[in-house]
This record gives C-alpha cells, sequence and structure tokens, in this order.
C-alpha cells in the first residue's frame, strides 16, 4: 500500500475536509445545486462550483481534491518536439469522437479537437468553444455564447451551426455510439452565428461537467462539418479536423502521429510546443527502452505494465507519478456449472453458505491471496480489491471492506469449505478451464498456481483472443473467466455495468430460457443500485453503494482479486503541469520541455 | 518462348483465383464474433445484428462471395471491421514498402555475407576456413529467425543503445534514420538464407570446377582468378537462380515473425494482427497479396531461368 | 540411374555389413555430434518428469533469477526454474516435430503414389493442388491453416501437417514415376516374374532414400514452425511450455533477463542443428541430389 499513495500532511487533509464539506452543502432537491444563476454562469465557474457541480452529479472523488506532485514548472520556454510512446496499443483505429471507445483515443483527441467547456487544471470550468453561458432558474435552459474568431484547422469559421451538426451527428446511433449520453439534452437550438441554446430535460448536475466537456464528453466534442465533407469517414477518423491546440499533420496507422501546433488557437498562450509524435509502443520492453534512451519522454494511452515501475522508478532520469487506478479485476465463476452450481442468490448468506456449490465458490474466492498474487503478477503495484468500487472513486471507496467481506483471504476457512463441499484436499475436484486474453496469461497463472497450491485444485488455461473471449464471455460459455473493467469513475461505471441483472456486462447473449441470470443476480443489490443512480444525497448515495458493493462481495459475485494503478511516467525534462494529471487524460496544451 | 510465358502467366491467374477462393471459404468456418468484440464497451445486442447487416454478413456465403469476388476485381479489398474501418488496400499499401524495404535489404545482407563465404569455401575446401564457413552457416540454418531477433535486441539495443529497438522510418526521412530501424531485422532474416546461399554456391561451385571443362582450362595455365570469376562462378550462379523463387518465399515467411518482433507494420504484421483480431477483409487482403507476391515472383523466376540457360524449356 | 548404381551396395544380404551406413555416418564427425545431441534430447524428453530438478510449473522461487547452482538456467518473471521449462517443453517441440512430419509424410505418400500410379486426371487433380500448395511457404500455409481452425495443439499438429505434405506428395509421385519406368525396361529384359523381387529390393531403398532425407529436413522445419507459431501467440496456449512460447514470453523481460532470451532459443538451435547434420549425412549416404536443397520452409 506504501507504494501507491504517500502520507498527507495535516494541512492538507485540513483543506480536503473543507473543500468536501463545502461541496456537498446543497439542498439536494435544488435545480441549482445550491448555486445561483450567477455562479452557475459562464465565462467561468469557479472551483468551488465545479467541486458542487461534481458533487451533485455524484463524480467527485478524492483525486481530484489531492495535493499535485511533481515539479512546479519554471517559466520554461515555448517551442520544442515531444515524442511521447502510447503502451500497449499497437494502431489508433480512429480519432473520430462518435467511435472512439478506448480512453487512449481520448488522450489524443482531447488535443485535436474542443468542447463548449473544459475543466482546466485548476478544476476550474472555463469556456473552451463557449466564451459565456447562462441557465434559467429550472435548470433546463442553458444558453451558450460562442467565441468569435475561432477556426476550425482547415480555415473554416466555426459557427453555431457547428454546434448543431455536431449535436445531431452525436445523438444518431448509426453514427455515435455514445448518442445515449446525450439522452437527457431535448434539442440544441442556434439563435445565431454565435449563440446556441441546449434544451435539457431535467436539471443534470453533470451537465457542463460530463455532456459538454471536451474530453471525457465524447457527445458533446466537436466536429469539423467541412472536415467531414471534405474527407471520408474512414479518413476523418484518422486525421480529424478540429479546433484543438494541436492539428494532425500526418497519421501513419500502426507507426506514427503527428501533431502541430495550431497558429490559429484561439488562445495565443498554447499550445507551448511546435510538435508532438505519438507513437504506439505495444509491447513492454521496446517501451521502456524507448523512454530509457530518450527516443520518447513521456508515456501515454493505457496504464504501464507494472513490471517496469521499479524500473522507471529506479532511474534517474525519470519521474514516476502513481495514483490509485479506475478498475477492477476479477476472476468470475459460472453459476450455471458444477462445482459452484448457484441457480439462486436471492438468499441470506447464512442459507447460502449451507449450498455446495456457494462452498465452493467461496472457498476458491478465499483461498486467493491476494497480496501473494500482487506480489508475483503485479510486481506489488496493485491494491487488493473486494468489490467493484475503487480507490479511484475515492469518497465511494469502503477500505475497510477488505477486513469485512465475506471474502477475505482465509486459508484454512477456504479448506474447510473446500471438504464440506465434498473435495477434502481438492480430491474429486474437476479440472476446470479458465478463459483469459494472451495479455493475462502472466496473472492468470499466478492464479493457477495459488489455488493450485492452497486448495490442490487444477484449472487449466484457456487463453482465447479478445474477440472471441468476449463472444464466449457473453453467451456464459466457460467455467471461470478472468475479466474486469477500467477506466471506472464513478460508481455506475462498475455496479451498473456488472452487478444488475440486466447489465450489458452479465451474460448479455445467454440462453435465457436456461439461464434465467448471468453471472450474478440479487434483488436487494438491484434495487441499491437503481435508488442510488437517483440519489442526489451525496452521503445517502454513498451508503447505499457500499451496502450494494459489499453484498455482491459476500455472496461472492465474483472472486475480486485487484485495483490496478495508474502510473504516469515523463521524462525530467517534461514539465507536466503537476495538476493536469486528470484521470486518463494526457493533455499537452500547457506541456513544455526544458 | 512467348508461348510459354503466356501458358505461365494463365497459370499464375488460375492460381491466384484458387488461392483467393480457397481464402475466402476457409475464413468462413473461423470461430469468434468480431462484431461482438467490437461493440464490448458499448453493449447493444441490437446494435450487433444493424453492423452484421451493414457489412453484409448476415447474407449466405455464395452471395458474399460473388459479392467480394467481384469487388476483388476493381482492386477493393473490403474495409478493416474494426475503428475508423480503413480500407484494407490502403493498409496494404501502406506496409507493402515496408515488407519490400526489409526483404529488400535482408536479401542484400545475405548476398553480402553468403557470395563471398560460398566462393571461399569451395575454393579453401576441406581447409579450416571451409569447416568454418561451414559450421557457421549451419548454425545460420538452424537459428529461429526470431531468436536471433531477439539477440539482435539484447545486444544492439538494450544492451549497446546502438540501434533503436523498433519501429520503421520511411526513407523519406533520411537514409540513417531508415536504415538504422531496418538494420537489425534484416539481418535476423537475411542469416538463414545466407546460409543456404553460401552453401548452395559452395556445392554448385565444386560442381563446376569438378567439371572437365573447367579441368581443361586450368591444364591449359589460364591464371585462377579470372578462371574463377570468369567461367566458374557464372555457372555455378545458375542453380542458385533457381533457387531465388524459393529466396522470396523463404525471406517473406521470415518477415511475418520478424516484423512481429521490431512492430513493424508490414505485411506481416499486418496478417498476424488481422489473424489475432479476427479482422476477416484485413486477413484475406493480406493473404491475398502475399500470395501475389509469390505466384508473380515464382513467374519471373521461371522466365529468366529460361532466359538465363537457353538449353532448359519447358514444354 | 546413377542413384541406382550408388545405393547397390548399401543394403547387402550379410548381416555383418547391415550396419555399414552407421558407420558410414559416424565417420562424419558432425553427423556423430549431430547424433548424440539428438539422442540427449530424445532421452531427455522422454524421461522429463523424471529427470527435471523441479516442477516446471512450479512457482516456488524468486522471480527473475539469473543462474546459479542452484538454477543452472535461471528462473523465469514467475519464479520457475528455466531448466525445467525447457526440458518439458522439448516434449511438446520433439513431439509436434515428429508426428507432424509422420503425418505429412504418410498422407503425401499416399497423394503421391495414387497420382503417379493412376494417372489421368486424379494425377492432374491432385498435382495441381500440390503445386499450388508448393508456391508457398509452408510456414505461412501453417499460420494461414491456424488462423481459420484456432490455436492449441491438436490444431498446431493438424495445420503444420497439412503445410508440408507437398514436399513428400511430390517425390513420391516422382519415385513412382521413376519406378514405372524401370519396370517396363526391365520387364521388357527379364523373363519371369520373379525379378519383381529383385526390383522392389533396389527400388525400395530408392525410393525411401529421398523420402528419409525428406523427412529429416521436414522435422527440423517443423520444430521451427511450430515455435514460430507458439512465438507469434499462434501456437500451443497451455501453460505447459513450448520452447517458442517461453521464447516470447522472455520479450518483455529481456533486458533484465538474458536468460530467458537465450536459453531457450539455444535449445532450439541445438536441436535443429543436430538433425541438420544428421541430415546432411544422410543426404551424402545416399547421394541424393533431387530433394528440394531448401527443406520446406
Amino acid at each position: 500500500m506504501n507504494k501507491i499513495s504517500k502520507a498527507l500532511t495535516g494541512q492538507e487533509k485540513a483543506r480536503i475536509d473543507d473543500e468536501l464539506r463545502q461541496a456537498y452543502d446543497f439542498d439536494p432537491k435544488d435545480p441549482l445545486f445550491g448555486l445561483t444563476q450567477q455562479q452557475l454562469g459562464g465565462p467561468e465557474l469557479n472551483r468551488r462550483s465545479v467541486l458542487r457541480l461534481m458533487a451533485a452529479a455524484g463524480t467527485l472523488t478524492a483525486w481530484h481534491l489531492m495535493p499535485g506532485t511533481g515539479i512546479k514548472p519554471a517559466q520554461a520556454a515555448s517551442g520544442g518536439h515531444l515524442k511521447a510512446g502510447w503502451a500497449g496499443v499497437g494502431e489508433f483505429r480512429t480519432l473520430d469522437p462518435a467511435q472512439i471507445n478506448q480512453v487512449l483515443l481520448f488522450q489524443i483527441a482531447s488535443n485535436v479537437l474542443s468542447g463548449l467547456t473544459h475543466i482546466n487544471p485548476q478544476l476550474v470550468a472555463q469556456g473552451d468553444l463557449a466564451s459565456d453561458w447562462s441557465v434559467n432558474d429550472a435548470g433546463t435552459e442553458w444558453i451558450f455564447n460562442l467565441r468569435e474568431g475561432v477556426t476550425f484547422h482547415n480555415g473554416d469559421a466555426f459557427t453555431a451551426d457547428d454546434v448543431v451538426f455536431t449535436y445531431n451527428r452525436s445523438k444518431d446511433p448509426n453514427i455515435s455510439i455514445h448518442s445515449r449520453v446525450l439522452s437527457n439534452v431535448n434539442d440544441v437550438v442556434k439563435i445565431n452565428d454565435h449563440t446556441v441554446k441546449i434544451l435539457l430535460g431535467a436539471p443534470q448536475a453533470s451537465f457542463l461537467t460530463k455532456t459538454l466537456e471536451r474530453a471525457s464528453g465524447r457527445a458533446m466534442t466537436i466536429v469539423s462539418r467541412g472536415g467531414l465533407e471534405q474527407l471520408s469517414e474512414s479518413q476523418y477518423g484518422l486525421t480529424p479536423v478540429g479546433t484543438g491546440p494541436f492539428k494532425v499533420t500526418s497519421h501513419s496507422l500502426g507507426q506514427s502521429i503527428v501533431l502541430e501546433k495550431f497558429e490559429n488557437y484561439y488562445d495565443p498562450e498554447r499550445p507551448k510546443l511546435d510538435k508532438v509524435t505519438i507513437i504506439p509502443i505495444i509491447d513492454v520492453e521496446p517501451l521502456a527502452a524507448a523512454i530509457e534512451a530518450g527516443d520518447i519522454q513521456i508515456i501515454g494511452g493505457n496504464p504501464v505494465a507494472p513490471e517496469l515501475i521499479d524500473r522507471f522508478e529506479a532511474n534517474p532520469d525519470l519521474i514516476v507519478n502513481i495514483v490509485a487506478g479506475p478498475g477492477f479485476q476479477s476472476v468470475w465463476m459460472n453459476p450455471w456449472r458444477e462445482p459452484f452450481l448457484v441457480p439462486d442468490f436471492n438468499k441470506p448468506v447464512e442459507e447460502l453458505m449451507k449450498e455446495k456449490g456457494f462452498k465452493v465458490r467461496l472457498a476458491i474466492a478465499k483461498a486467493i491471496d491476494r497480496d501473494r498474487y500482487i506480489e508475483r503478477a503485479q510486481f506489488g503495484r496493485a491494491v487488493p480489491a473486494y468489490g467493484t468500487i475503487n480507490p479511484a472513486m475515492g469518497f465511494y471507496f469502503d477500505d475497510a471492506l477488505g477486513e469485512d467481506s465475506n471474502q477475505k483471504f482465509d486459508l484454512e476457512a477456504a479448506r474447510l469449505l473446500l471438504a464440506e463441499a465434498g473435495y477434502p484436499n481438492g480430491e474429486g475436484f474437476p479440472t476446470l478451464k479458465i478463459l483469459n486474453t494472451p495479455s493475462a496469461r502472466r496473472e492468470v497463472q499466478v492464479i493457477q498456481d495459488i489455488l493450485k497450491r492452497n486448495l490442490n485444485i487444477n484449472i487449466e488455461l484457456d487463453t482465447k483472443d479478445f474477440p472471441v473471449l468476449i463472444d464466449e464471455f457473453n453467451h456464459m460459455d466457460w467455467d471461470l473467466v478472468r475479466i474486469g473493467s477500467g477506466g471506472d469513475y464513478d460508481p455506475d461505471d462498475g455496479l451498473v455495468d456488472w452487478m444488475q441483472t440486466s447489465s450489458k456486462f452479465n451474460g448479455r447473449n445467454r440462453d435465457k430460457d436456461k439461464m434465467p441470470f448471468g453471472q450474478f443476480s440479487d434483488d436487494e443489490v438491484d434495487r441499491l443500485i437503481d435508488e442510488q443512480r437517483l440519489q442526489s444525497d451525496p452521503q445517502a448515495r454513498k451508503d447505499m453503494v457500499q451496502k450494494a458493493n459489499k453484498i455482491t462481495s459476500d455472496k461472492v459475485a465474483c472472486a475480486f482479486i485487484y485495483h490496478p494503478i495508474d502510473a504516469q511516467v515523463r521524462h525530467k525534462s517534461v514539465n507536466f503541469p503537476a495538476e493536469s494529471r486528470i484521470p486518463g487524460l494526457m493533455d499537452l496544451d500547457r506541456t513544455t520541455i526544458s | 518462348m512467348s508461348g510459354f510465358i503466356v501458358k505461365r502467366a494463365l497459370w499464375a491467374v488460375v492460381v491466384m483465383w484458387a488461392v483467393a477462393t480457397l481464402v475466402f471459404f476457409m475464413l468462413r468456418i473461423v470461430p469468434g464474433d468480431p462484431i461482438a468484440a467490437m461493440l464490448f464497451d458499448v453493449g447493444d445486442p441490437e446494435a450487433a445484428d444493424d453492423l452484421r447487416r451493414k457489412f453484409g454478413l448476415d447474407q449466405p456465403v455464395y452471395v458474399q462471395y460473388f459479392k467480394w469476388f467481384g469487388r476483388l476485381l476493381v482492386g477493393d479489398l473490403g474495409n478493416s471491421i474494426y475503428g475508423s474501418r480503413i480500407e484494407v488496400s490502403r493498409v496494404i499499401w501502406e506496409a507493402l514498402p515496408r515488407t519490400l524495404s526489409l526483404t529488400g535489404l535482408s536479401f542484400l545482407i545475405a548476398l553480402v555475407i553468403a557470395v563471398p563465404a560460398g566462393l571461399i569455401s569451395a575454393l579453401k575446401r576441406h581447409s579450416v576456413l571451409d569447416h568454418t564457413v561451414t559450421i557457421i552457416a549451419f548454425l545460420g540454418l538452424s537459428m529461429p529467425d526470431f531468436w536471433i531477433a531477439i539477440l539482435l535486441i539484447i545486444t544492439f539495443a538494450a544492451g549497446l543503445h546502438w540501434l533503436p529497438a523498433i519501429g520503421y522510418v520511411p526513407l523519406a526521412e533520411g537514409f540513417w534514420p531508415w536504415f538504422s530501424h531496418l538494420i537489425l531485422p534484416s539481418i535476423a532474416i537475411g542469416t538463414p538464407f545466407a546460409a543456404i546461399i553460401a552453401r548452395m554456391i559452395r556445392s554448385s561451385m565444386l560442381e563446376v570446377l569438378r567439371t572437365e571443362y573447367m579441368q581443361v582450362a586450368r591444364s591449359k595455365g589460364l591464371f585462377k582468378m579470372r578462371l574463377v570469376m570468369v567461367h566458374a562462378f557464372p555457372n555455378a550462379l545458375i542453380p542458385v537462380v533457381t533457387v531465388m523463387g524459393i529466396a522470396l518465399a523463404l525471406l517473406l515467411a521470415g518477415t511475418i515473425v520478424v516484423e512481429n518482433v521490431f512492430a513493424i507494420k508490414g505485411l506481416g504484421r499486418v496478417l498476424i494482427q488481422g489473424i489475432l483480431d479476427r479482422d476477416y477483409p484485413m486477413v484475406q487482403g493480406a493473404i491475398l497479396v502475399v500470395s501475389f507476391i509469390f505466384v508473380f515472383a515464382n513467374l519471373l523466376v521461371d522466365v529468366l531461368y529460361t532466359v538465363i540457360d537457353p538449353r532448359i524449356r519447358y514444354d | 540411374m546413377a542413384v541406382m548404381e550408388s545405393t547397390e551396395g548399401v543394403l547387402p544380404e550379410q548381416p555383418e555389413q547391415r550396419w555399414a551406413w552407421l558407420r558410414f555416418i559416424a565417420r562424419d564427425k558432425k553427423a556423430l555430434v549431430g547424433m548424440i545431441a539428438l539422442a540427449i534430447l530424445t532421452l531427455a524428453a522422454i524421461l522429463a518428469p523424471v529427470l527435471t530438478p523441479y516442477d516446471p510449473n512450479a512457482q516456488d522461487f524468486a522471480m527473475i533469477g539469473a543462474p546459479s547452482w542452484a538454477h543452472p538456467l535461471g528462473t523465469d518473471d514467475l519464479g520457475r526454474d528455466l531448466l525445467s521449462r525447457l526440458i518439458h517443453g522439448g516434449r511438446i517441440s520433439l513431439f509436434v516435430g515428429t508426428s507432424t512430419v509422420l503425418m505429412a509424410l504418410l498422407v503425401g505418400i499416399v497423394l503421391g503414389v495414387s497420382a503417379g500410379y493412376y494417372g489421368g486426371w486424379l494425377d492432374t487433380i491432385i498435382m495441381r493442388y500440390i503445386d499450388l500448395q508448393w508456391a508457398f511457404p509452408n510456414f505461412i500455409i501453417a499460420v494461414y491453416l491456424v488462423a481459420v481452425f484456432g490455436t492449441g495443439l491438436s490444431n498446431v499438429i493438424i495445420a503444420i501437417s497439412l503445410a508440408f505434405i507437398d514436399d513428400f506428395a511430390r517425390i513420391a509421385r516422382g519415385m513412382v514415376l521413376t519406378i514405372k519406368e524401370e519396370q517396363y525396361i526391365a520387364a521388357a529384359r527379364t523373363l519371369g516374374a520373379s525379378d519383381n523381387r529383385i526390383m522392389w529390393r533396389h527400388i525400395l531403398p530408392n525410393a525411401t532414400a529421398p523420402i528419409i532425407v525428406q523427412a529429416t529436413v521436414s522435422v527440423s522445419y517443423a520444430i521451427l514452425a511450430e515455435a514460430g507459431l507458439s512465438f507469434l501467440g499462434l501456437g500451443v496456449q497451455s501453460s505447459t511450455p513450448t520452447w517458442g512460447l517461453i521464447l516470447a514470453d522472455s520479450r518483455s523481460f529481456i533486458s533484465r533477463a538474458w536468460w530467458l532470451g537465450v536459453f531457450p532459443g539455444l535449445f532450439i538451435m541445438i536441436t535443429v542443428l543436430s538433425i541438420n547434420f544428421l541430415g546432411d549425412a544422410i543426404r551424402d549416404l545416399f547421394d541424393v541430389r533431387e530433394t528440394k536443397d531448401l527443406g520446406a520452409h
């Protein structure tokens, strides 16, 4: 654990407590979330207001409030060519915001495209393409004044037509995979060339922060009408035209993408860099070699492989900044197959504990020595997990769950359970298969080893490539599967996507006649998750979230194993504004090289 | 002679068609649903059906075949099923120069090593030099090319930091960047090939030297080096040329693995990545282009062979 | 005809000369080394469970340990003894190498003999396909077949076997055609059918010679093919190690653990080298020149 977070000073703790208290100090029924119209209007939302909105939207996490780390940028000179390596990816398949489904692609798009607003490093919501905005009393009508004199990379002028165009494009499910994000937007109307009105169905705290923000928003990331007309859709996906600080000058699929400073960017101060070259580097060693040799100066993309962290930390030329990662990984056991057959989870835990299938599930979960696993599989760089709610969710994370959970590692109890289930010392236990992807092979071998030495049961690897694995996963065509989630910053990302009977990752292509539910189904959990979504009182929401999380843990929805970490590695000559450490993003408009 | 060429060319076309058809039908029996993988994040089963319809994957196989073949004839290899649905022909077009650069350089490096080695070996037969070259050739033949690649990376890239470990830089950006990225992979691919060529030259030279023609020439006192270079060597090359078509095969097969080690996005990597991703159109396209190269190269070699040695004719 | 003459003395009647071929091979030092090395490797592979110092899958030891007395080849990134893994890996590599060639040989011979014997349209169909396959490097065919059938041990064996059929089919057919010719000439020369036996006594060595040479060459390429497939992630997928897989897994740690990258390849190389030495000697023995010198790459 001490490899993850640094201890906070008393002063920092006091500040965080203070800010949290203020953030949550409002009447949840207030359509303006305890802020005045003036406070909610543009051209800028101060930090306090942004924190309030995030709290109201339930997206305020602890890291938002953490002190920044790293070198304070001195008055670094502009210019320079930054070379970046994107880890764990072979090519950037598309940069069209309507099609992007991976954070690593977003990281690039965010430098090339803009939204109406953007949250700056100090957690202040500033206008990006909007210069000013206002909201009505009911919180349902927003009027945005658009910045004048903004041009796209291809010279076209940016007007309200582009906003309307983007909206119409994004809400079309045939073009955009994010159309659902706009479900609360009733219409986007052009008032004049530089004014738009957005009509919402109901007051939405996350509207400014999520829907309009250029990076995580996606839905309203402004695309170029002209660009789409000139280029084919697939070409636009490779060399998108936007209004951002950098423009794409070349993209050689699978080799590199080159971004250059957009001279006509609306903010003459940005970007500082002249040029950025991003290279996808799928393999671990070449990535390490590249940054150590200085071929690249910063690593973005997928999380850095844990085996490299020690090596980078030991390197005096590199800066490594680690925070808790947003995700979880676990081993799922098919409740419709022997020997862990559990056809009904809707019983109290005590009753479930009497069933043979449940005993086996629990035995396996309790036999997994998470510390050993983390040490050997992740080189110590991970946090033990007991639920989908991860430490990056800050406020919602229950760090006591490790002590209380039914799944907690307990070797003797695990062996006893297995024996009670009819397999003393693993005798007679069938040889099962665990489905996994090639990139997880190494980790799963550690699990295989742990289960063998702790329970004396044999598990065989069934390594399939991602498309095949997903197919089998969705059809519930497996004994065990090692799978999990990433990019989870909000409790909904974990609970709604995985733990409800109707969740999209819960056996959605299964034979519903044979299997009434997928991996897991519990009525109380379903109910709690539905309720917490509508809950605007953060304390009440937290209670519900943690309660649901604990049930999934105690009832062994799956054997949770770990939460990954999020490490940023860069060369010491790169001045990456410390607070720019927005999770997942790699905004380079303020970055400089000395 | 031209009748022969026409016949071979026609046969080449038939081969291509047969390969294309085989490729098309075989890939249809592959397990795994790529559409589902594409939508993993989005989670909408109806969207999957929509996409399937969009790609025409819901129609009967023979219909798909005819449509596909039709497009093939105009050079449309389809689109990748992922991301921005980039045209397969475009990906391959960009990949081709990389593979060709690599193959070409490997070929050159191999020749530069093999020809002198083979010659020396033949001329100084049974000497220590000969034995050394033979052993080294055997070693070169027995080392898997991806292992050679790894050894080179360990030594020159990770260890000494003299050369980059991965990637490709087009020639347009400068000779040394282009060359420095290609030199390690070329050595890896070229080594087994060099070994074979060296041995071939050796045995071929020995044969030629043994012939009576040579004995007579030698007895006439012709100066030895001239003898070798002007008379023996060109004759020794004839069997080597026949090997060239297979040489290309060897080199291209080598690039498949080595490109993956060095993360160079040539044909080999496109193929392997397509296979791992179940990107049908990409795999089809890559295999077709690779096949085309072989068939074409073999045709070229056959024609070349008849030109070089007019005594040889096929009926 | 030269072939026939040189094999005249090879399979003689007298028992004490039956091992003459062995002595012939043994005279070639390289072949001798090769034979011994192969014998050791094969024995080690067969006796692996008894022989290896540790369980190849036991993750009991320090991760990424350099070669030491306790672990002569070091340990890998999961703390497993590399030597034990390589010995066990040899089992699969050798098994795949030999079984695929055996199957390719059988199928290839059947195809080639049928084509040569029956002639006509059967010959045309079979040989057109064989020529088609022969135009492509076997490794690429194997890769493609794995793409179609999927990965895993059985699929890899099928893929490699199918890919290597062309060499044997061609040789078998060529032999049958030669035999047919000989038969007519001989029939014209002899008076009765009894010479058939003599014919077969002489023909058979001729026929088997190139097949044996091709088989040894193919085994070395089959082993390389399996290693290549495993390396690309298209081969055997289980946790049972194969040399190619171990080599592939080493890539993430190559700068810290050179032994993980060097030794697996070394084992592959020694195996293939030994087979090549042996094959070369066998080829000299039979003085066969028609086989495709480059093997089946």
